[in-house]
């Protein structure tokens, strides 16, 4: 191989993207995944764990204004991008529209699930204010909850589109 | 497995090429992670190095051709479904793209070149670009070459190797007239397929079968193409000719999958089964075409 | 006391308290703790289900760079005991054996701890957990639980005589006799697969010495933090005042964190020993390896023509897995005392065989037991509601316990509360609408589809206490009245994740009278809360709420003497409402609650003289009709509290590929005095899903050598939003005379009924080929082998 190419391989990744609209960086092992950068380095623990897999979608953040599983996302290939966690979807302290909704309609029981719901809401609902139940349930389709059935849920995310359609 | 991973992030595809060429074995290219994560996380997969070309823009967009669309490698399913031109050339593709399982946060972050490449028998890519007779073209240290998916998933060592790029995935358009659709049989809407076929078929102006392309997935270790088998059922009406396909399609599976979808039996006749809603609903879109599906 | 019906916060809807931190990302779980100095734990686990360690080589691990330790079970046990049981069989005359945090000689399941590696970070520990080697002498697995009670069969602890941790037999009136008297018997062969709760949140401990003090505090994903520390001052040979639980946020539990997991006391082992904070966070597919639910039936009901139940016999047996310190096990024995559940049969033979085989070990899952007694009634039911040609709500209602029987002891020796079961039937049909489906059900019958109709009920005794365990029937609560106003309420029980503290805040809020937001209520700490006992069995809001309304009731009295003193009026005169303290007598004189409390603080020697100060107290809430004296025939009531619930579905399936689509479902619930019905519809739905999940999708396998083959949710699927129906839920309340306000459980209920329900609507949907699945799940290839295999058969019974 020739040398250039050599001088193409890091053991470690200088990162930086904007995280919730704050500018970090990070040096990071090359297979992390953006959760662990997450948590671990950056201590954005509104993020959660729950499968390492990408299945359960606790771990959901916003890149680029869309969804993504944090847990099965390589860290390193989001760096220049914009990346955004549940604690920063609030805009100037006032909680967005559907974090208000599942809030008031309890959308949820122990709260692990949230980030994946919540933020799979609030993309869903930029793109329509006037959701059918079987949308709804598609678009939540790469979340579990354990807790609720799902019925609360629901609730929740038809009263953000009520009030966003207003 | 090793804790030391090394990194490479080439800035174009020539480099990527000349990386890959120069590098060893255990060289793994990573895009946008949805398939390596998990083994890496686990621990199950310990390359030693990862080549990163998801910022290699060369890769990225959808773009017409003379004979239909070419994709990139790097296009995320999401873009798939929802691209004007891919809907309005291969519209089964883009309906396929969007029963891509996890959800819209995969769906976000999966890329049509992953997914080939990941040669996972539950997906569901494969199988309607196998209906579609799509090629992907290939880029490694040597040269660009063009070669029929189909040919990459019956050998994929020999077509790719360790050193190659999939580029693009060329898919060519869909005949007007032509019927086509994607079946998934899923035990849950958390499960991945037991069975998946697509299906494009037209018909000649009196309701007889004309041409067939169907391609069973997650039923065997590939995708199962059975266009050829299928193709006594040509001249006949609509009705006669789906009454062969599920049969065709069963005799077809002859190693099936046995897991947490279904065991073998289970999946034989399931291929039989959602082969020919795939095909009756591909007809259905000939003949009614007003109605949504 | 204020009258608690017409206050404004009891029975109401109001929102779980913990929403605008979850939904914000601020709620803080377990593994969102870090410390200075924070170490990482892997754990080396056995790729056998039987094999002898011949020996354990940590050295290549130790090579690596940022190890700080490495550990084998030998090691582990010069510094530990024995974990002690949650439920030890011995104190029922089962079978006991010591169970160790890192396996010592032998490996007893696939996936049991062998050794730990603690390291810098926890990639580094991954990695060189990969480099510890272990070797293993394989021994014959047994796994199957039939196959382990075969004389010859291979033993899991070898010192035992019998692969079995009990046999117990739950017999009253004269079953023998019914079974002559009998005009029909019916025989029902259940087999319930073996499933998972997996909470989304997976377990993690973390453990932090304190050196000065000589103590451990272990922050843990632990229902239960006064017992675990009883138990973890055990294993680590500590004082028990030297061992601090915190359990912060839980993201579910549903059993899964009850204690006895071998990490437990390993993390605070390993704290201690480098002097550092030490971490584990539980794997996806680590958590898939704790099971439950397994369990086969034969049920056999002996009828009467008219439908009377006169007998019922059931020989079960359960695949609990091996031996572990977790309550898993219990759950067996539950589902034979809670037989005949809801129903007036006065003659039942029923034994229980505990088996232990080499799958992984149980722990408490959601119903613990009850769900499996559910199924197996519910199922008999309906076959023999198909045999006698009767509708199997007629057939029910016909031999439920009837309102007037309450409180009504049952053969098994448990004592029912209170309920009105039939009603609860009838109000179930309504709200889904019966006649309406079964109308639909034959017209699209005649187009080819297939639609069924699923009834069941669940009875569900709950907020249970086992005599000799740590499994207790009472909890305690401490309600302080600050000088401010504010109230901080203390208590024992735990929050999984329910919203109990918010059904304890409405609680206390209304016995006191002050605005819900001016209340907080504390859990989970050993230091901070009163001794309590955490969560199960549906118990927190009875228990917590319950000595909560206690605690407060005695601050308002001494608020109303210092209040009196203020105004210069009677105590009788004064009220107390919205934090507002006025006087019937002197309308003029009002006072904010915080100005009394801060007097009661503040004039010790003159207005507040007449109270001890300061507003703080602490009461146990005892609940009645828990009996551990035995009877006669030597029974124990365990129980305060039977809530109970019908549940009814419509599904429809497709006879080709055997997929059941679950079209509406209906549930009435009966937990008493609903303190809040945003929290107990909740509870109802959640336990609906865990109901259709488990049948539908959710399936723990093992190969023949006991190997688990599920470990992701690739395999184990679990509902999701398109899974579960629109789910109606309905309140029957008859209240509890034994408990505060007449609450029943809440948390527990549903599991079983919801199940059942399931199956016999994918049965009724399948009776024109004379389908009955009773071999669980009724996952779409099983239905379609079911349907399949029917249709091979030259004539069977159409109903």
């Amino acid at each position: 191989m020739s040398e250039n190419m050599e001088e193409l391989l890091e053991d470690f990744i200088y990162w930086q993207a904007r995280v919730n609209g704050r500018l970090q960086d990070a040096e990071i092992h090359p297979a992390m995944s953006l959760l662990d950068l997450l948590r671990d380095e950056l201590r954005l623990t509104g993020t959660h764990m729950g499968c390492m897999t990408g299945h359960c979608g606790a771990c959901t953040v916003l890149i680029d204004g869309k969804v993504a599983k944090s847990c099965i996302t390589p860290a390193a290939s989001v760096q220049g991008k914009s990346v955004t966690t549940l604690e920063g979807l609030a805009s100037d302290g006032d909680p967005h529209p559907v974090q208000q909704a599942f809030a008031e309609e309890s959308g949820f029981q122990c709260g692990y699930c949230a980030p994946g719901m919540v933020l799979t809401t609030a993309e869903l609902l930029a793109k329509t204010t006037d959701p059918s139940d079987e949308e709804i349930q598609q678009a939540l389709a790469g979340n579990l909850c354990r807790c609720t059935g799902y019925q609360s849920i629901l609730r929740a995310v038809r009263k953000a589109a009520a009030r966003l359609a207003d | 497995m090793s804790l030391r991973v090394q990194y490479a992030r080439p800035r174009s595809l020539d480099q990527a090429a000349e990386l890959l060429g120069g590098l060893t074995s255990g060289a793994v290219i990573i895009a946008g992670g949805q398939e390596l994560m998990p083994h890496l996380n686990y621990g199950r997969l310990a390359p030693s190095v990862l080549v990163d070309i998801s910022n290699l823009n060369e890769l990225r967009g959808i773009q017409a051709t003379d004979s239909g669309v070419a994709i990139g490698a790097l296009c995320v399913h999401r873009d798939i479904q929802h691209d004007a031109l891919v809907s309005e050339r291969a519209p089964l593709l883009a309906f396929a793209a969007s029963q891509v399982g996890g959800g819209w946060q995969v769906q976000n972050r999966g890329t049509i070149g992953g997914n080939i490449v990941a040669m996972h028998p539950l997906y569901d890519i494969a199988p309607p670009l196998l209906a579609l007779e799509a090629t992907v073209e290939i880029r490694d240290q040597q040269d660009t070459r063009s070669t029929s998916l189909a040919a990459l998933i019956a050998d994929p060592a020999k077509q790719l190797g360790g050193a190659a790029v999939i580029t693009q995935v060329l898919v060519p358009t869909m005949a007007a007239e032509s019927g086509w659709a994607y079946e998934k049989l899923q035990l849950t809407a958390g499960s991945y397929g037991s069975a998946n076929a697509a299906a494009v078929v037209t018909l000649d102006g009196n309701h007889k079968l004309a041409s067939i392309r169907l391609v069973v997935g997650a039923v065997a270790e590939q995708p199962l193409d059975v266009s050829e088998q299928l193709g006594d059922l040509t001249g006949k009406d609509a009705e006669t000719a789906l009454a062969g396909v599920g049969s065709i399609c069963e005799q077809a599976v002859t190693e099936p999958l046995s897991d947490q979808q279904g065991d073998g039996e289970y999946r034989r006749a399931m291929a039989g089964v959602i082969g020919r809603r795939a095909v009756a609903a591909a007809i259905a879109r000939i003949m009614s075409p007003g109605e949504e599906r | 006391m204020a009258d608690p019906t017409a206050a404004p916060y009891v029975g109401g809807k109001v929102a779980n308290q913990s929403g605008a931190a979850v939904s914000s990302g601020q709620a803080k779980y377990t593994a969102d703790f870090e410390f200075h100095g924070q170490l990482h734990a892997h754990i080396v686990r056995s790729p056998h289900a039987a094999a002898d360690i011949l020996g354990v080589d940590t050295s290549d691990a130790l090579k690596v760079a940022g190890v700080v330790m490495a550990m084998d079970g030998r090691e582990a046990a010069e510094h530990l005991d024995p974990i002690p049981h949650y439920i030890d069989a011995a104190v029922f005359g089962g079978r006991t054996t010591d169970v160790r945090c890192l396996a010592l000689d032998a490996v007893r399941h696939y996936g049991q701890p062998v050794a730990v590696v603690v390291a810098a970070d926890k990639r580094t520990a991954q990695y060189a957990a990969s480099r510890v080697r272990v070797s293993y002498k394989r021994r014959e697995a047994v796994v199957d639980a039939h196959d382990a009670l075969k004389p010859d069969a291979p033993r899991v602890i070898p010192d035992w005589d019998a692969n079995l941790i009990m046999q117990v037999p739950f017999i009253g009136g004269d079953a023998e006799q019914a079974f002559k008297d009998a005009d029909k018997i019916v025989r029902t062969r259940i087999n319930i697969h073996r499933q998972s709760t997996q909470p989304i949140e997976t377990r993690v401990y973390n453990a932090v010495w304190d050196l000065q003090e000589q103590r451990i505090t272990l922050y843990a994903t632990a229902q239960n933090p006064h017992p675990l520390r009883y138990v973890l001052a055990k294993t680590l040979r500590m004082p028990e005042n030297r061992v601090r639980i915190v359990a912060p946020t839980t993201g579910g539990a549903f059993g899964l964190k009850m204690h006895g997991h071998p990490e437990e006391a390993l993390m605070c082992l390993l704290a201690r020993l480098t002097g550092l904070p030490v971490k584990w966070v539980e794997s996806r597919e680590e958590c898939l390896l704790v099971g439950g639910r397994e369990q086969s039936h034969e049920v056999e009901l002996a009828l009467r023509k008219d439908g009377r139940i006169l007998g019922l016999r059931d020989r079960f047996v359960a695949n609990t897995g091996a031996p572990t310190a977790c309550p898993g096990w219990g759950m067996a024995f539950l589902t034979g005392l809670t037989m005949p559940g809801p129903y007036d049969i006065a003659n039942v033979d029923v034994l229980m065989s505990a088996a232990v085989t080499n799958k992984p070990p149980w722990n408490a899952s959601r119903g613990y037991g009850k769900e499996a007694t559910a199924l197996a009634l519910e199922l008999s039911l309906d076959r023999a509601a198909r045999e006698l040609d009767m509708d199997p709500a007629e057939l029910r209602c016909q031999n439920f316990v009837q309102p007037e029987d309450f409180p009504k002891k049952t053969p098994t020796g448990l004592i029912l509360d209170s309920g009105d079961y039939g009603t609860t039937v009838r109000k179930t049909l309504e709200v889904i609408d019966y006649e309406g489906w079964r109308a639909k059900q034959a017209e699209l019958r005649d187009a080819g589809r297939y639609l069924g109709i699923g009834i069941a009920y669940e009875l569900t005794p709950e907020g249970g206490s086992l005599p000799g365990t740590m499994v207790a029937g009472y909890d305690s609560s401490t309600v302080q009245a600050d000088p401010s106003g504010t109230i901080t309420v203390i208590t024992g029980v735990t929050n999984p994740g329910t919203g109990n503290p918010t059904g304890i805040a409405q609680i206390v809020a209304d016995e006191l009278g002050v605005p819900i937001d001016t209340i907080r209520v504390v859990q989970g700490d050993t230091e901070t809360c009163p001794y309590g006992f955490g969560n199960y069995s549906g118990r927190s809001t009875i228990v917590g709420g319950g000595a909560a309304a206690l605690a407060a009731q005695e601050i308002k009295e001494k608020v109303i003497k210092v209040a009196a003193g203020l105004m210069e009026t009677t105590e009788d005169s004064i009220q107390i409402a919205g934090g507002l303290v006025t006087s019937s007598e002197n309308p003029d004189a009002r006072l904010s609650f915080a100005d009394v409390c801060y007097a009661a603080y503040t004039r010790a020697y003159d207005v507040a003289a007449c109270i001890e100060p300061p507003l703080q107290a602490t009461r146990t809430f005892r609940p009645g009709l828990i009996s551990h004296a035995p009877d006669e025939e030597g029974k124990i009531n365990p129980y305060p509290s039977y809530s109970n619930a019908a549940y009814a579905t419509v599904c429809e399936v497709d006879i080709e590929t055997g997929k059941v689509t679950l079209l509406r479902f209906a549930v009435t619930h009966d937990c008493g005095k609903v303190i809040n019905p945003i929290l107990v519809e909740g509870q109802a739905c959640g336990a609906i899903a865990f109901g259709v999940g488990g049948m539908l999708g959710e399936q723990i396998l093992h190969d023949a050598e006991g190997h688990q083959l599920t470990n992701d949710f690739i395999n184990y699927t679990m509902p999701r939003a398109a899974d579960v129906p629109a789910i109606d839920v309905a309140h029957h309340d008859s209240p509890n005379p034994v408990t505060y306000m007449g609450m029943k459980g809440a948390g527990e209920a549903g599991v079983g009924g919801s199940a059942a329900a399931v199956v016999n609507a994918v049965n009724d949907a399948l009776a024109p080929f004379g389908v009955e699945i009773t071999d669980l799940p009724v996952s779409a290839p099983r239905v379609w082998a079911a349907i399949r295999a029917a249709r091979a058969q030259p004539k069977r019974k159409v109903a």
